[in-house]
């Protein structure tokens, strides 16, 4: 074991304490994140009061570097996880670093380090849609040698392509998120209706409910269109409902064209006869989270951080909301909800590869990923613990939420996902807002798909 | 008169040491800007992406992709339409607010410092804040239109303007504050002048206060139109360049290139644009500057 230089911040290990969770404009799957602010104050002024002088003089402790978003949630489990790998592994330290919140900013700030080669840090929180990309990149340990393919399986199958990318095992499911239908479980009652099984069902709904209540501020569903990472998942999800898909097994981009561009007509429909308000292509998780929240809509697509809230005492619509699966498509696919969370990484260049890829299965082993699910509001990605006793008093709607996650599906898999999705979404908002046609959307996005690919050979 | 030196000799001796004075100055642009700008521009003739393993010289090629490339001429045209229309409106406003501080007689010191507010707050807090006032079903603006759910984010028609709008709002008084501060150097005799011999306010205006103000409102115009062609935080804030990018201009697609999907050597190529047009349009108002220099002299 080499010993670490033990810097001042080895000793401020484990200061980041809990701070009162702020929800703020949420990136798309990336709502367990809060503002550290606070916690960065905290860890100076300990900082100030531990001082410099107290590090050991025998060969000091191994210090593994834990880079992660703030953990959104009522009492952030991570720091008492991180204590508990410590006294497994006598001689370690794990020093937690807080990411900003933003979701561009942590992906410019791995970037910028990754490929600038001093390596900061040894195990890594990314967005699941980032896995590929640092792999291919070459910024990932493989970790194979120390994962049994048998150590995945517990996990949900959409989080499992990620993490495998190209053959190898570049990170570990550890948090995950699926598109849900948020529905007014009272007004569905009331009209004695159940959750719609197809997205021609929700709009029959819609036009009855209302006709009924007369009411003109009570808004039909509620998505997000925004040009931005979440009108890709919304897009995504539209087009797969209607049995298209984005590349297929050959490469081929878009090949079911027709079903695609009816995918994107869905949505400008909903936009066009008011079942959905206009100001849908300008909706962020948030945006539309309050206003159904507000309760003045029936439906909302959302992430399942959302119930929590509307859960909270005070809140407009406290009990009055269930969950179901994402609607489909007359004729088309089953429900086809996009999937996104978080996986563990570790750096290629870690100087302790065995502790790092320990801590990273420690992370995302049952026991501690049940913790993240009492403590945090957040969803594993263990299968079984959607049905634990403990997890499920904490959480009621775990087991419904558990079949939603089943047959999720990753937003494409390929290290040239940002460039892809980027390239998507001004062609999808501008079938949402009637610029062009979808069909005309679909054939752009294809050719402007293609060219960028080609490049990458 | 014996003791004094050649005033050639001393001239150059003075030259020298301008020089010498000069050059850390030079030394330090040159490092920070020149050096930067040359890699940049090395940069943008390679096809440059790390997470690929890409990196080969390909000459102009990014450019001959741009020239065809219709999300750049987009890109363009709402840089120019932003710069455009926010910089005439917040030159307009900018010259009435001063001169209508300039009539006010008191309670001036209180209008400044509030003039001052909104070109004081950060930009992304402008941001946050318009973000409020266009919300859709929660917003002011759709409340003092009596109830209206007018989507001024996201329409196409609407976006861009609304971004011009809180533009306008927070640069307005950078124009105002310089027109002032010109306004009170003129001496009041003049103004007495054109009073004794009959001339209305309007005309005071047109033919005083509005040519002794030519100077300063170029200067601002400088300013102003070097900085709206750079936009940027206003339109990652509040439309992230939607909807359709009609709100996206050359600097968010090049921050969508190089920043957010590494495509290193193609998202510098707009930024070299991006840098010819700013130099492009500060040569024509230097220039225009130096003319009305000439004028006056």
């Amino acid at each position: 074991m080499v010993p670490e230089p033990s810097a001042c911040g080895g000793m401020v290990s484990g200061t980041i304490t809990r701070v009162t969770p702020r929800v703020f404009r949420v990136p798309a799957a990336q709502h367990f994140v809060v503002r550290w602010r606070h916690a960065a104050l905290l860890v100076v002024v300990a900082a100030l009061v531990v001082g410099c002088g107290g590090s050991p003089a025998a060969p000091g402790p191994i210090t593994l570097v834990f880079k992660h978003a703030k953990i959104l949630g009522p009492a952030d489990p991570v720091p008492g996880l991180l204590r508990e790998f410590e006294r497994r592994h006598p001689g370690v330290r794990v020093q937690a670093e807080s990411l900003s919140w933003n979701s561009d900013d942590q992906h410019q700030f791995f970037v910028i380090n990754l490929e600038g080669r001093g390596a900061a840090f040894d195990v890594m929180m990314l967005d699941v849609v980032w896995v590929a990309e640092f792999a291919r990149a070459g910024w990932l340990l493989d970790l194979s040698p120390w994962v049994p393919p048998a150590e995945l399986t517990p996990h949900f199958p959409s989080t499992i392509e990620p993490a495998t990318w190209n053959g190898g095992v570049w990170a570990m499911p550890w948090l995950m998120n699926v598109g849900i239908l948020y529905y007014r479980a009272d007004l569905l009652a009331r009209h004695g209706l159940q959750p719609p099984k197809t997205w021609e069902e929700l709009v029959d709904q819609v036009e009855r409910i209302r006709g009924v209540e007369r009411d003109p501020r009570l808004d039909g569903v509620l998505w997000q269109g925004r040009q931005y990472e979440g009108l890709t998942v919304n897009a995504l999800e539209a087009i797969w409902a209607n049995g298209a898909r984005v590349f297929g097994g050959d490469g081929a981009i878009f090949p079911e064209e027709e079903r695609a561009a009816g995918g994107l007509a869905l949505l400008r429909a909903l936009i066009v006869s008011g079942v959905s308000p206009s100001w849908v292509t300008a909706a962020d998780e948030e945006l539309s989270r309050r206003h159904f929240g507000d309760g003045r809509a029936i439906f909302l697509r959302n992430w399942p951080y959302a119930m929590d809230l509307f859960q909270a005492s005070g809140s407009p619509v406290r009990g009055r909301v269930g969950i179901a699966p994402l609607p489909g498509r007359v004729g088309g696919a089953v429900s086809a909800a996009s999937s996104g969370g978080a996986h563990l990484g570790v750096d290629r260049r870690t100087r302790h590869p065995e502790l790092a890829a320990a801590l990273v299965r420690f992370l995302a082993g049952a026991e501690a990923q049940k913790a993240m699910a009492l403590g945090g509001a957040l969803n594993p990605t263990r299968m079984a613990l959607y049905h634990d006793a403990d997890v499920v008093r904490a959480h009621p709607d775990f087991p419904a939420i558990h079949d939603l996650m089943l047959h999720a599906r990753p937003r494409p898999v390929t290290p040239a996902y940002l460039m892809v999705s980027t390239t998507l979404q001004p062609e999808f908002s501008a079938a949402l807002v009637g610029v062009k046609s979808p069909r005309q959307a679909i054939e752009h996005a294809r050719l402007r798909l293609a060219y960028l690919l080609e490049g990458l050979q | 008169m014996t003791h004094r030196v050649p005033s050639s000799r001393r001239a150059r001796g003075e030259a020298r040491a301008a020089r010498l004075m000069l050059a850390p100055a030079l030394i330090a642009l040159a490092t920070l800007a020149a050096w930067p700008g040359l890699w940049v521009l090395w940069l943008s003739l390679q096809r440059r992406i790390p997470v690929f393993g890409i990196e080969r010289f390909v000459g102009l090629s990014h450019y001959v992709f741009l020239a065809t490339d219709p999300r750049f001429w987009n890109a363009l045209k709402v840089t120019l339409l932003f710069t455009f229309a926010s910089v005439a409106l917040e030159l307009l406003l900018g010259v009435t607010v001063a001169l209508a501080l300039q009539g006010q007689r008191r309670g001036r010191r209180i209008a400044v410092a509030l003039l001052l507010l909104p070109w004081a707050l950060p930009s992304v807090v402008t941001g946050r804040m318009f973000e409020w006032l266009y919300h859709p079903s929660a917003g002011l603006l759709n409340f003092l239109l009596g109830g209206q759910a007018i989507n001024w984010l996201g329409e196409p028609i609407l976006a861009l303007p609304a971004l011009i709008v809180a533009d306008v709002w927070r640069t307005m008084p950078f124009v105002a504050l310089l027109c002032y501060a010109r306004v009170l150097t003129i001496a009041p005799d003049i103004y007495e002048a054109a009073h004794v011999d009959g001339a209305g306010a309007v005309a005071t205006i047109r033919d005083i206060t509005l040519p002794l103000l030519r100077r300063v409102l170029l200067i601002a115009l400088l300013f102003r139109t070097l900085d709206a062609l750079r936009a940027f935080d206003l339109m990652f804030v509040l439309t992230g360049g939607g909807p359709a990018n009609t709100t996206e201009t050359l600097t968010v697609y090049a921050y969508r290139s190089l920043f957010q999907t590494l495509q290193l050597g193609f998202g510098a190529a707009i930024g070299v644009v991006v840098f010819v047009l700013v130099m492009l349009v500060a040569w024509a108002y230097l220039r225009a500057m130096a003319r009305e220099e000439e004028a006056t002299a």
